[in-house]
């Protein structure tokens, strides 16, 4: 019996068809107060005054949160999980319009809402710069004064060369391998591109919101909508100078993440607050003020290509600008990420890579599903096929020419493994019929296929651990700080403790995210809980079978070498009914019916880049995929549909086949959105689509007719069982496999996304007029 | 100014007093607990605030409770009764087409509703009338693989003759 490979059913699941599951919105305290904020409606501005005298005095309002607190308190009140550059709320001044000025705590919400009318504020105005090419020049106005960089940062951040490239620029990181002149020399053609991804919307269903109590005795809890309880906590400490023992961080299910979610977003807020108003705070946003509060970065690339006759890539420089907005957020590691991966799956012996995340005057861009990858994918693998074009090449051959393959070492110089792109490549192209092309709906359409791969890290160096406890009934408890956002975590790790103890799923619980009792994880994010967590409850499974044996070899008085647990007993191997089932096993032991059995589990990740160089081991394992569409475009109109999509992700091994492709097919359709729909459109400082009636994301009818899943399973050595994550992978090759597509069928090529008929219609019409 | 109404919930009658621009979804939530309808984009785009008023879909987010006065509703708490689930709920579950799961109450009230005026409906019928109803985590196709298997399963159960729903496998 095995419960690895099956498509169990979720263990949320029924809790979800029926409507009961617990999201943070739900949540209510005894005498608790409903918190609004008020923004900034300047893009960037000196704050002068900020008087919340009259609001304070409107009738239900039991706090106004001010810069004044914040100054008064012993508290330091800025947070950022790289560098501390986000007050609670506005201190000297604000940096974007939505940013947060003051916030106000009062018995019902509508109240809470009307006091914000009543806070007056006077802004000073500073020049405010929205365009990153222009904030990354040396003249640009500057939005920080200062850099403070986070107490408790992540190891991986210190590859970053902070504060050096101009007014704006949080960090520049660099890669630097073999020779890049010598390489441009040798090449016998070269190519040169500018692309350009938008800032778009996570769009979780769920609003982000948090709930805090301060107690008397100065513990604090908090219940929020967050990817990584700990990390939050890390940064309340160092904002409030709390023990973390003393604070605790629950994460109930969480309504959608994508990144989103990740790094303390409400929390330091709702803390002072509560702090202020001496009784429980909750924080719900507004789905307009999602759109203020995170976003993903819009990134111009800049791309040269050297390549050879033959197809072979032999040199490549790329810069980067990951515009992160007003606050850095994880922009700095965003921004290493696409760094390092600018040089897509592929082999190129000099390069020259730079990335820089750099400050503007709008909402802050952090952590976002592909993180980083898919802004950078988007320009190098439609470079690739620019590339294949003028060399008279099939876009699969050159691909397949300078993929990288087992044991090749990456830009960074360490040795790839697990990474099955050619497979991949080919698996999703013969799934498409990539070499027979199909007939048109109509002569005025036309129909092409195109391809696009990638290779993405995880966050490395990483730690997580787990707790288990065995029952004395024989049923088990996981306690892991991993947030089921949706993915699926609490299923995965059930059926990985199922499979070590030889359990039915439905015998195992997991307790989730709550810091005062599940041990220490860094992140729900990066698609690392698959591997890392994995890994750590697994352990933890060995460590209470284990025990489990020597209980019960005393008890049969045999060796533990000649046990095996099997159906919830432990047998001796060979005479299965002599088995002890564990219920026994542990009555037995402690010679009552009572008692559990512990288990422990911990798993690091090591790695560490050169600053200067980017050299080192950016990844504990990397991520493959590649997506092959075929679309028919319309030449009257220029829109264009979708008429199939084969994606294709390597799982190291699939734990929950139909979990597995849900993540897959989710990709898909966020990369779809991106591709086709989605872009938050500003005018200068001022967004004009923070709605769903204005911001399209994919709805049902997006669907593709024909989309696919392909798991391939290439084992990685250290991965639970040969797993490694999925829940990314498939999002960068969208929009570029789409883009190659549309430009194989009507000639036009769009570098700026999203892809729209207005911009394909216009292209073929400037096409019609040269003819 | 404030309203005594009386919503028939989930087959039971509820008397409630709600302010003139009170959402029949803040009622519900706030008054009475039901927390399966949830605001998603608070301007009746994206179906998470789903309702059954006298049997057809509404968004509750933009809804008066005021103008509910008299009428039935059905929430996602309604729907399964004495722990056997509708078969749209089972194979969502069963499907794996529920991830976070804060779209799947108004996914499945939608689909109900389509599957009740037309019990055959098609695969292109489905996902015309699901076009309100934004998950942003499944990708849809399960979503439309377990509603099509529902409508299967709920035209088997027609032709039996079969009023009950069948149980739950777990």
């Amino acid at each position: 019996m095995t419960a690895v490979g099956e498509s169990v059913r979720r263990i949320d699941g029924l809790a979800k068809v029926t409507g009961t599951i617990e999201y943070t919105i739900n949540l209510e305290l005894p005498g608790m107060l409903h918190a609004k904020v008020l923004r900034s409606t300047h893009p960037h501005a000196r704050v002068v005054s900020v008087d919340a005298s009259k609001a304070e005095r409107l009738r239900g309002v039991r706090a106004v949160l001010t810069r004044d607190d914040l100054k008064r308190w012993d508290i330091d009140p800025y947070y950022g999980p790289v560098v501390r550059d986000q007050p609670i709320v506005a201190i000297d001044r604000v940096r974007y319009i939505g940013d947060t000025v003051a916030a106000v705590a009062a018995v019902d919400a509508e109240i809470a809402e009307e006091a914000l009318e009543l806070i007056e504020v006077e802004y000073e105005d500073l020049p405010a710069v929205f365009d990153v090419k222009q904030a990354f020049n040396p003249e640009a106005p500057r939005i920080h004064e200062q850099m403070r960089p986070a107490e408790v940062s992540f190891a991986d951040t210190h590859a970053l060369n902070f504060a050096e490239g101009g007014p704006n620029v949080v960090t520049h990181f660099m890669l630097r391998r073999g020779n890049l002149e010598q390489g441009f020399r040798d090449a016998d053609e070269i190519f040169e591109d500018e692309f350009v991804v938008p800032a778009i919307q996570h769009l979780a269903m769920e609003p982000h919101a948090a709930l805090a109590a301060v107690h008397g005795d100065g513990r604090i809890e908090v219940w929020s909508s967050t990817q990584n309880p700990s990390v939050v906590r890390e940064q309340l400490a160092e904002v409030f100078h709390a023990d973390l023992s003393k604070i605790r961080v629950v994460a109930p299910f969480v309504g959608g993440g994508y990144g989103g979610k990740t790094y303390p977003k409400l929390e330091p807020l709702v803390v002072a607050l509560a702090m202020k108003a001496n009784h429980p705070v909750r924080l719900i946003l507004t789905r307009e003020e999602v759109f203020y509060t995170i976003t993903r970065h819009a990134v111009v690339t800049r791309i040269k290509t050297g390549v050879k006759r033959d197809g072979r890539l032999v040199a490549r420089k790329c810069e980067m600008l990951f515009d992160t907005g007003a606050y850095a957020d994880i922009g700095p590691r965003t921004s290493k990420n696409g760094g390092y991966a600018s040089g897509g799956p592929y082999r190129i012996p000099n390069v020259e890579f730079d990335s820089y995340c750099v400050y503007t005057n709008k909402p802050p861009a952090g952590a976002f599903r592909g993180f980083g990858v898919p802004q950078v994918c988007w320009a190098y693998e439609q470079q690739m096929d620019m590339i294949a074009e003028r060399l008279k090449m099939d876009p699969v051959e050159i691909r397949l020419k300078n993929m990288y393959e087992e044991g090749d070492p990456f830009f960074t110089g360490e040795i790839l493994h697990a990474i099955p792109l050619k497979t991949l490549t080919r698996k999703v192209t013969e799934a498409v019929d990539w070499k027979t092309p199909s007939r048109p709906s109509s002569p005025t359409k036309r129909r092409a296929k195109g391809v696009a791969a990638m290779i993405k890290s995880t966050m490395t160096p990483s730690l997580s651990a787990a707790s288990m406890k065995m029952e004395e009934d024989g049923s088990v408890s996981v306690l892991t700080g991993t947030v089921e956002i949706g993915q699926g975590s609490d299923t995965m790790l059930a059926q990985v403790t199922a499979d070590i103890l030889a359990l039915p799923v439905s015998r195992i619980r997991v307790v989730h995210s709550d810091t005062n009792v599940t041990p220490y994880d860094q992140s729900t994010s990066s698609s690392r809980s698959t591997f890392s967590m994995g890994n750590a409850v697994r352990s933890a499974a060995v460590e209470v079978r284990e025990q489990l044996m020597q209980m019960a070899a005393a008890q049969l008085e045999i060796s533990p070498n000649d046990l095996e647990c099997r159906e919830g007993k432990v047998v001796p191997k060979g005479s299965p009914e002599r088995g002890l089932g564990y219920a026994e096993v542990i009555r037995r032991h402690f010679g009552m019916g009572v008692g559990s059995v512990m288990g422990r589990g911990t798993f690091k990740t090591t790695g560490h880049l050169d600053p200067r160089t980017g050299q080192g081991k950016a990844s504990a394992f990397w991520f493959t995929s590649a997506v092959a569409c075929e679309v028919e475009v319309d030449t009257e109109t220029g829109d264009f549909e979708i008429l199939s999509l084969v994606a294709g992700v390597n799982a190291g091994k699939t734990l929950n086949p139909r979990l597995s492709e849900g993540q897959v097919e989710g990709s898909v359709l966020f990369g779809i959105g991106a591709t086709a729909y989605e872009e938050m459109v500003y005018d200068g400082g001022q967004l004009l689509n923070p709605n769903l009636l204005d911001y399209r994301v994919p709805t049902i009818a997006d669907l593709p007719r024909d989309l696919r899943t392909i798991l391939v399973e290439d084992p990685h050595r250290e991965g639970p069982m040969g797993a490694i994550g999925i829940g990314e992978p498939a999002v960068a090759p969208v929009a570029p496999a789409i883009a190659n597509a549309i430009a194989r069928a009507v000639g036009v090529r769009v570098k700026v996304l999203p892809i729209t008929a207005e911009k394909i219609f216009r292209a073929l019409k400037g096409q019609a007029d040269q003819a | 100014m404030k309203h005594d109404i009386t919503i028939r919930i989930n087959g039971r009658d509820e008397e409630l007093q709600v302010g003139s621009n009170e959402t029949l979804l803040d009622a519900l939530r706030n008054r009475l607990k039901l927390f399966g309808a949830r605001e998603g984009c608070g301007v009746s785009v994206c179906g998470a605030c789903t309702m059954l008023l006298d049997g057809r879909p509404v968004s509750s987010c933009v809804t008066l409770a005021a103008l509910a006065d008299g009428k039935e509703v059905l929430t996602i708490e309604g729907l399964s009764a004495n722990g056997i689930l509708h078969p749209l709920q089972d194979e969502l579950w069963a499907r794996a087409a529920t991830q976070c799961g804060y779209c799947t109450p108004g996914i499945i009230l939608a689909a109900k509703f389509v599957l009740d005026e037309n019990p055959r409906a098609s695969r292109d019928e489905i996902v015309e009338q699901l076009a309100g109803n934004i998950c942003r985590c499944t990708g849809y196709l399960k979503i439309v693989e377990a509603i099509l298997a529902a409508r299967d399963r709920l035209l088997e159960q027609t032709e039996k003759g079969a009023g009950a729903c069948q149980s739950t496998s777990r």
